[in-house]
């Protein structure tokens, strides 16, 4: 059931222009600067803005030169910025306008009401609800009818910080039984939800693939800015009780991070490490009060910015940046293949 | 209290009012909707054209559809539609006249409720599985409910203070063109009186009963009323 994508349309100033591929499962985050185009690409494949090209899905052409699917034929949620709830209905109206039109299947509405815990907003008019209220009943809403694909343009942009913890996490959840396609240019919601990443600059999509591997790309936009950030995946190891660090296994490695509550053993979780976060030696410092020293190797190294360099480093197995200056990757000179000491300053959980 | 004939003009202007009504809610839903949410060359000029009754003296629009519906006119073919010699001095003419001289009471009101829809909302709607025809039945009228009451009451009561035009083109035949604000006017030129002031006092308490209750309904939904 994967979403295979060749259009092109024009877009005011632009010209747009996509070769994607959505896998079937998870989150791929499509992202990119403001005014690139994400927004409008999304409304192509909802079928809300015409474009040329072909559009398929699973065994379905949505849009070919002979066909052309309206959006209520399209197996789709949606949410955009605004939860653009139906002004004249109750929330329990909102939810079966949707269910009436989708053939919701018996027992879904119920599921979804408990999944997103609106059970106590059904009798309420939506212009009495909070944002972070509104944005829950948006989602309920989108679920609604087993949508195949769920498309999401930044649905946390309106939402205050308490509130986008708690969207992002239904989100999630939802992605485990239906591909999504996440629209953002925020760092903090890609590192949260992202499986995959599509970047997108000026109308085009200049790369593809798994969001830990387009973020430690040294050629990549992402690992050029200020924020650059890699994800590990992990293993949650043991709890150290009076020091209240919690062990997460890296491949044969092992990071310790400050947690107030232990977390479930064996379970998966991603890291995320900033590049601004990891310094090198080239030996073990054994006074240093960081707690994640970690041997690693340098993959390859990139000028970024004035007397700042890039190190992409290979970590147990998995991919981590430094960003250090030009100056210190002289003095230790580094070059592909070194041997190194990773002092990794943070270190969190996504 | 009312003389039979008063009682028969007080008929026919009602009758006139709510079939007026009626034709221009389904002619100015498309033509409001277009206005509202199209952007087309010559649009300025389209709007200024349909604005003209609120301008134009009553009796200019009389003459000219006089002259238009009359058989040799260039709206003569209309008459043959209806099966007859001219529209003149008739209801149908009567119909037309009002239709047009209350279009703009009724596609003003129309076209700021429909401008006033986000069009996201249309957007959603499509997403949550709704066709074009139902997204007008479910989302467009629930939240036009204003605007069409708006439009309707404006439409009717407009209709009904008509005197102008159906003086041009309608004369005053009993039972079938003499609408109450001529009957009115013939009292006075009788010099009946007491009639005349009978005949006034209902249409003025019928005027304001509609508007009143507009206006009442419009503050109970303040968020939502669109009056011209």
């Amino acid at each position: 059931m994967s979403l295979e994508l060749s259009v092109q349309g024009q877009r005011g100033s632009f010209r747009l222009q996509v070769e994607a591929t959505l896998k079937p499962q998870g989150v791929t985050v499509l992202f990119g600067p403001s005014g690139a185009g994400k927004s409008s690409l999304l409304r192509m494949v909802a079928g809300l803005d015409h474009c040329d090209g072909v559009i398929s899905f699973a065994d379905q052409t949505w849009l070919s030169a002979d066909v052309e699917l309206a959006p209520w034929q399209r197996p789709i949620g949606m949410l955009f910025q605004q939860p653009t709830l139906f002004r004249h209905l109750t929330v329990q109206g909102n939810l079966d306008y949707v269910a009436r039109r989708r053939q919701s299947p018996a027992g879904q509405q119920a599921q979804v009401i408990e999944q997103t815990g609106i059970g106590p907003l059904l009798a309420r008019r939506v212009e009495g609800l909070s944002g972070g209220e509104s944005q829950r009943v948006a989602l309920a809403r989108a679920l609604l009818g087993a949508p195949q694909l769920l498309l999401l343009d930044e649905p946390l942009s309106a939402l205050d910080e308490a509130h986008k913890g708690e969207l992002l996490d239904l989100i999630a959840m939802a992605a485990r039984s239906v591909p999504v396609l996440y629209v953002t240019h925020n760092m903090d919601e890609l590192l949260r939800l992202s499986d995959q990443v599509w970047l997108m600059e000026r109308g085009r999509i200049i790369a593809q693939g798994p969001a830990s591997q387009e973020l430690s790309r040294l050629d990549g936009s992402l690992a050029q800015r200020a924020d650059a950030t890699a994800l590990l995946a992990g293993l949650v190891a043991d709890y150290a009780r009076e020091d209240h660090l919690q062990g997460i296994t890296v491949g044969d490695a092992t990071l310790w991070l400050p947690v107030e509550q232990p977390l479930v053993a064996g379970e998966s979780v991603r890291l995320r490490i900033a590049a601004r976060d990891v310094s090198l030696c080239l030996s073990a410092p054994g006074d240093s009060s960081i707690l994640n020293i970690l041997p690693a190797r340098v993959i390859g190294l990139r000028e970024v910015g004035p007397g700042q360099c890039l190190v992409q480093l290979a970590l147990a197995g998995q991919c981590i940046l430094a960003r250090i200056s030009g100056r210190s990757a002289r003095q230790l000179s580094l070059f592909p293949g070194a041997d190194v000491y990773a002092q990794i300053k943070a270190v969190a959980l996504v | 209290m009312l003389s039979e004939g008063d009682w028969l003009a007080l008929g026919v202007s009602i009758q006139l009012a709510l079939l007026t009504t009626v034709l221009l809610m389904a002619l100015c839903t498309p033509l409001a909707w277009w206005l509202a949410r199209r952007r087309l060359p010559g649009q300025a000029l389209l709007e200024a054209v349909l604005a003209l009754p609120l301008v134009l003296p009553p009796s200019v629009l009389g003459f000219y559809l006089l002259i238009g519906l009359g058989p040799s006119g260039p709206g003569g073919w209309v008459a043959e539609v209806f099966e007859q010699r001219s529209l003149a001095f008739t209801f149908t003419g009567l119909v037309i006249g009002s239709v047009l001289y209350s279009l703009p009471f009724v596609l003003q009101p129309l076209k700021n409720a429909f401008s006033a829809i986000d069009s996201q909302q249309l957007d959603m709607a499509a997403v949550a599985g709704a066709r074009p025809r139902d997204r007008f039945f479910s989302l467009v009228l629930p939240q036009c409910r204003e605007g069409y009451a708006s439009a309707a009451i404006l439409g009717f009561a407009h209709t009904l203070g008509e005197f102008g035009v159906v003086l041009m083109i309608g004369g005053s035949l009993s039972g079938e063109t003499r609408v109450a604000s001529v009957a009115l006017y013939e009292h006075v030129e009788a010099g009946d009186y007491v009639s005349a002031h009978r005949l006034a006092a209902v249409l003025l308490g019928l005027s304001l009963l509609l508007l009143w209750g507009l206006f009442r309904w419009q503050r109970r939904r303040p968020n939502l009323g669109a009056m011209p």
